[in-house]
């Protein structure tokens, strides 16, 4: 059967190239999948920094970023067997989990009117605030020098998009700017930190 | 919205910054899209990398919160590979993805147990006592086979029997020389379980031996005597 042939090839590729730790995390979430709690835990200590980070980001509130972060363990663990590696890793998987539902709490709260004019007032502190983030953390120099690379519209478009949960539309709104050149930004941005970052596609 | 502003969306999608309809516009499109869909993928991985300079540790009450809840939540069943006969098509996936999306899973217990109950004469009596053995053992797992066509088969399997009580309601007649197969996939590929049964007044009732650990079942049309490998499309498929 070629496609476990090719998942048995590929896993034999990951284990050559030395890549123990995505590997690790590949194996944590297919034994989760069949129903394995203890590796769901292990899984959970690896993932839970990452997850709650990028939740109070968006959500800001600590006790809401928890049961956010919560719902999305819950949904990592329910569709745990249908994880495929082919599409993506583990990490790149449950981050964007996460984040959708992240987005999904902020934007159930309140009218994106609203927030456009709330988040409006505290921009600039995000801005910085994202910029702390990145120096305090070595670990982070990569994706410092990365972020770097981009115009700083560029990065304003995909900070406020990712970290401030806002729409491309909002986003056109808070800069005011027009919906086209944003979604240009974005995607320019996007693609100049893929490639800073040495993402394959 | 054109194909060209469709294609423009992927790095907006990726970041969650697109509204409902957008969204739904643009997963209809992509997973299909030899250009969007590594996009995205490639998208994702970059915004990990992203996210991960904001990690912070959670509150302990997390974790425990998690583990407890997690301990009450079934899981999905993992969906068939795409190409475990090799066969099915992208339309295909797509329809068997919007019945899992409306599959009734109450049905499936209500429907056996009224079938064993209702049918006690006559030349069935062999089977019903076999599946009411089968659908009796504590460790029996009932499934509703996504199908891409008419009808619908459920499988009730106990591995500590060995035995599967396959049902098949509405199914077209599958042409002459022609019967429907089931097969059990597990990780060493799929084996066939030689159901090969022509669905007479549209129906299959059977109690088959199944041995081994079963992570899949499907069903496809093959010739009547019999095949090693697959060569129909699969019609059914399912968790085991």
């Amino acid at each position: 059967m070629t496609h476990m042939l090719r998942n048995a090839l590929r896993r034999r590729v990951a284990e050559d190239e030395d890549d123990a730790g995505k590997d690790r995390l590949g194996t944590l979430l297919m034994r989760a999948g069949r129903g394995d709690q203890s590796a769901f835990a292990e899984l959970y200590d690896a993932l839970a920094p990452l997850l709650y980070g990028v939740v109070m980001k968006v959500v800001r509130d600590p006790a809401q970023s928890e049961e956010v972060t919560q719902d999305a363990f819950i949904e990592l663990w329910r569709l745990a067997p249908r994880y495929d590696d082919s599409r993506g890793s583990v990490k790149a998987w449950a981050a964007t989990l996460a984040h959708r539902r992240a987005i999904d709490r902020v934007r159930s709260e309140q009218s994106g009117r609203d927030r456009t004019e709330r988040e409006a007032q505290k921009r600039p502190i995000q801005t910085n605030d994202v910029a702390e983030q990145v120096v305090a953390n070595i670990d982070g120099t990569r994706v410092r020098k990365a972020l770097e690379r981009l115009t700083e519209m560029q990065r304003q478009a995909v900070e406020l998009a990712y970290f401030g949960g806002h729409s491309y539309r909002e986003v056109a709104l808070l800069l005011n700017v027009a919906e086209g050149t944003i979604k240009t930004r974005i995607r320019d941005g996007m693609i100049r930190m893929r490639d800073e970052l040495g993402v394959a596609t | 919205m054109s194909d060209t502003d469709i294609h423009q969306l992927a790095a907006a999608y990726a970041l969650d910054a697109v509204d409902d309809r957008e969204r739904a516009a643009f997963e209809a499109h992509y997973h299909n899209c030899p250009v969007c869909r590594p996009e995205v993928a490639g998208f994702r991985e970059t915004l990990s990398q992203v996210a991960a300079i904001s990690a912070v540790p959670p509150p302990a009450s997390l974790k425990t919160g998690v583990m407890a809840a997690i301990g009450e939540t079934r899981q999905l069943s993992p969906l068939l590979p795409e190409s475990v006969v090799d066969l099915a098509s992208h339309r295909q996936r797509r329809q068997r993805l919007m019945r899992t999306l409306t599959a009734a899973a109450a049905l499936v217990v209500i429907g056996i147990g009224a079938f064993v109950v209702g049918r006690k004469s006559g030349d069935d009596d062999g089977y019903a006592q076999a599946a009411a053995a089968v659908l009796g053992r504590p460790d029996t797992r009932i499934t509703t086979l996504d199908g891409t066509g008419l009808g619908s088969f459920r499988v009730a399997w106990s591995p500590s029997a060995n035995r599967a009580v396959v049902i098949g309601d509405g199914l077209p007649d599958p042409g002459p020389g022609k019967a429907y197969e089931l097969w059990l996939v597990d990780d060493a590929g799929p084996h066939a379980v030689r159901l090969l049964d022509k669905a007479n007044d549209q129906k299959v009732r059977r109690v088959l031996p199944v041995d081994g650990s079963a992570s899949q079942w499907a069903i496809t049309v093959e010739p009547e005597a019999g095949v090693d490998t697959a060569t129909g499309e699969i019609i059914f498929s399912g968790a085991a």
